[in-house]
């Protein structure tokens, strides 16, 4: 199922004027805090090879950006306690952690299955220090990634990135509501961050399962 | 498995989408800061997509010089200087682009002979009509030691020139440019996509689309600090060399030809914009570079005679224009000894012997 940027079910919470809900000390932290920060540097950097680590071991390609999100949430989590040195192996670490604890939650866990899972190895491409790219290279993705967005999608994205139009006057040239315009941009920033941050290939599917993988499908 | 962070995605992005509408007040702030510290899933999705939108100012480059309004056609990047040949397509360009005008030439050198030679008389030909109604503005500015002027350009932007600093103007309606000839400048550059703002040091054009950027000159060297918006910088003398994309928060630095970035965050970038204010602030600088940085501003030059002291590590905020009160100040803290000799202040390494006593 390809992956769906379409708003299907609008839960938009209403929370515009609710009170701060005040969870815990750790979150108080306004953006563009050090976590924050550190979080976009050095986390989201290696997204491509998170994204091939996660399709090449887990069966359903489906679940891979739920997946990547419950990673990134955990590590966030940890680091607002203490900034992980190696952020790179820090992520594959739990990205591991992560999918053998959902294997172990299947209902029938094979025995065998169990010490492989062990071994689910990270390639050697994963490991090399990873780093923003550079100004160029970046330069290219985004514009692949702008030319796959849909055609209304596209031409809204360009008026509010490139020539900086205020939402309101990108509405009244295109003769459009600013509702419509907003939701493009929503769906735009979606597609963007995807192709962006994981790559020309994030969300196509990959190789078919093999070995440990095999074990790891849905129990639907 | 639920659809958990798929929904929380969608809830991000019109969080992103409503404060990009614009009239965000306080009170929507609030509400997205309390939606984000619910759940390190729901700040890890609205980051991830924030990055991406924001860097996604960077396709204003490939706007730059063009025409307000017009939306370039899928693929149409590929023409553009930014790609490498490999990543762009073969279609012969139009007169538009010259990189792509090269790229046909070593195909068919004849006939890109003989298009490159109608290009060239349609340039002139169009040049003398353009010079007709088209107007340049020129103007140039120049301060003096220790002097600083803040300038405002015909376009709305500004300029402000540090200590001993030349900058020309020639704003004309397709480009506004600016060469600085010697010292260092920061612009606050007015938005205007349909004309490129550029200046022109070192042999570099450092372009820019609606920026706060910094460029100075000093022995050879060339540095640039962004403070907003994006900046590309690329060399004048060497069209070939890729540019460099600069977003907010990059300093670079040129010296022979090489260009190194480093990010800071923006806090950082505008310190060393301090001198606008009249200041300079040192964190653990090495004593050779912050005295350099006096001598921008001072006729009194401050000299090391002793290589020894200049990996001193020097940290504070002082006022530029009192070289005295930060030579004071060294003499307090640092086996450092100075005297005036032919109007400089000569800095040497204070006796071990001396101090015992």
């Amino acid at each position: 199922m390809p992956y769906d940027y379409d708003e299907a079910a609008p839960r938009f919470p209403h929370v515009f004027g609710r009170r701060p809900a005040c969870r815990g000390l750790r979150y108080l932290r306004d953006m563009g805090s050090p976590v924050d920060d550190w979080f976009v540097r050095e986390v989201l950097a290696h997204e491509q090879a998170l994204m091939r680590f996660l399709h090449r071991n887990w069966r359903d390609h489906d679940e891979v950006p739920d997946l990547r999100q419950e990673i990134y949430a955990r590590v966030y989590e940890a680091a607002t306690r203490r900034v992980p040195d190696s952020p790179k192996s820090f992520l594959f670490a739990t990205a591991r952690n992560l999918l053998v604890d959902r294997v172990r939650h299947q209902r029938i866990v094979p025995i065998t299955a169990v010490g492989d899972i062990e071994q689910l190895h990270v390639m050697q491409d994963e490991l090399e220090p990873g780093r923003w790219l550079g100004g160029r290279e970046a330069l290219a993705r985004l514009a692949r990634a702008l030319d796959r967005l849909p055609d209304r999608c596209r031409e809204v994205v360009w008026l509010r990135r490139v020539e900086d139009l205020p939402q309101k006057e990108i509405a009244r040239r295109l003769g459009i509501s600013e509702k419509t315009v907003e939701k493009h941009i929503a769906k735009g920033s979606r597609m963007l961050a995807d192709y962006f941050h994981g790559g020309s290939d994030a969300g196509a599917a990959h190789n078919p399962a093999r070995g440990v993988r095999a074990w790891m499908r849905k129990s639907t | 498995m639920t659809d958990k962070h798929r929904q929380i995605e969608r809830d991000a992005a019109l969080w992103l989408a409503r404060r990009d509408a614009g009239g965000w007040a306080d009170r929507q702030q609030t509400a997205l800061d309390a939606w984000l510290a619910e759940d390190a899933a729901h700040r890890v999705a609205f980051l991830r997509l924030e990055a991406a939108w924001q860097e996604s100012a960077r396709l204003q480059a490939f706007a730059a010089g063009d025409v307000a309004g017009r939306i370039p056609a899928r693929g149409e990047w590929a023409r553009s200087p930014y790609f490498a040949p490999s990543l762009g397509s073969n279609r012969a360009a139009t007169t538009r682009g010259r990189h792509a005008t090269l790229r046909k030439r070593r195909r068919w050198p004849i006939f890109a002979g003989i298009a490159a030679s109608l290009l060239v008389a349609a340039a002139l030909a169009g040049g003398f009509v353009w010079r007709d109604y088209t107007h340049v503005d020129r103007a140039a500015w120049e301060t003096a030691m220790g002097a600083r002027k803040v300038v405002h350009l015909p376009d709305g932007s500004t300029a402000t020139l540090g200590s001993e600093t030349d900058l020309h103007m020639a704003f004309s309606r397709g480009e506004r440019d600016l060469e600085l000839t010697r010292g260092e400048a920061f612009f606050d550059v007015a938005h205007d996509t349909a004309r490129p703002f550029v200046v022109h040091a070192n042999g570099y054009r450092v372009t820019a689309v609606g920026t706060r950027f910094d460029v100075r000159r000093e022995a050879g060297q060339l540095r640039v600090v962004v403070t907003r918006g994006l900046v590309r910088l690329q060399s004048a003398r060497d069209p070939a060399k890729p540019p460099s994309m600069l977003p907010a928060g990059s300093i670079a630095t040129v010296a022979d030809g090489d260009v190194a970035i480093s990010q800071v965050t923006a806090d950082e970038a505008t310190e060393a914009l301090s001198w606008r204010s009249g200041f300079v602030v040192f964190h653990r600088t090495p004593l050779a570079d912050a005295v350099r940085e006096f001598n921008r501003y001072n006729a009194r030059q401050i000299v090391i005679a002793d290589s020894s002291l200049d990996a001193l590590r020097v940290g504070g905020n002082f006022k530029l224009d009192n070289s005295d009160a930060f030579v004071r100040l060294m003499q307090a803290v640092f086996p450092v000894h100075a005297q005036l000799q032919d109007g400089k202040i000569v800095l040497t390494r204070k006796p071990q012997a001396h101090t015992a006593h």
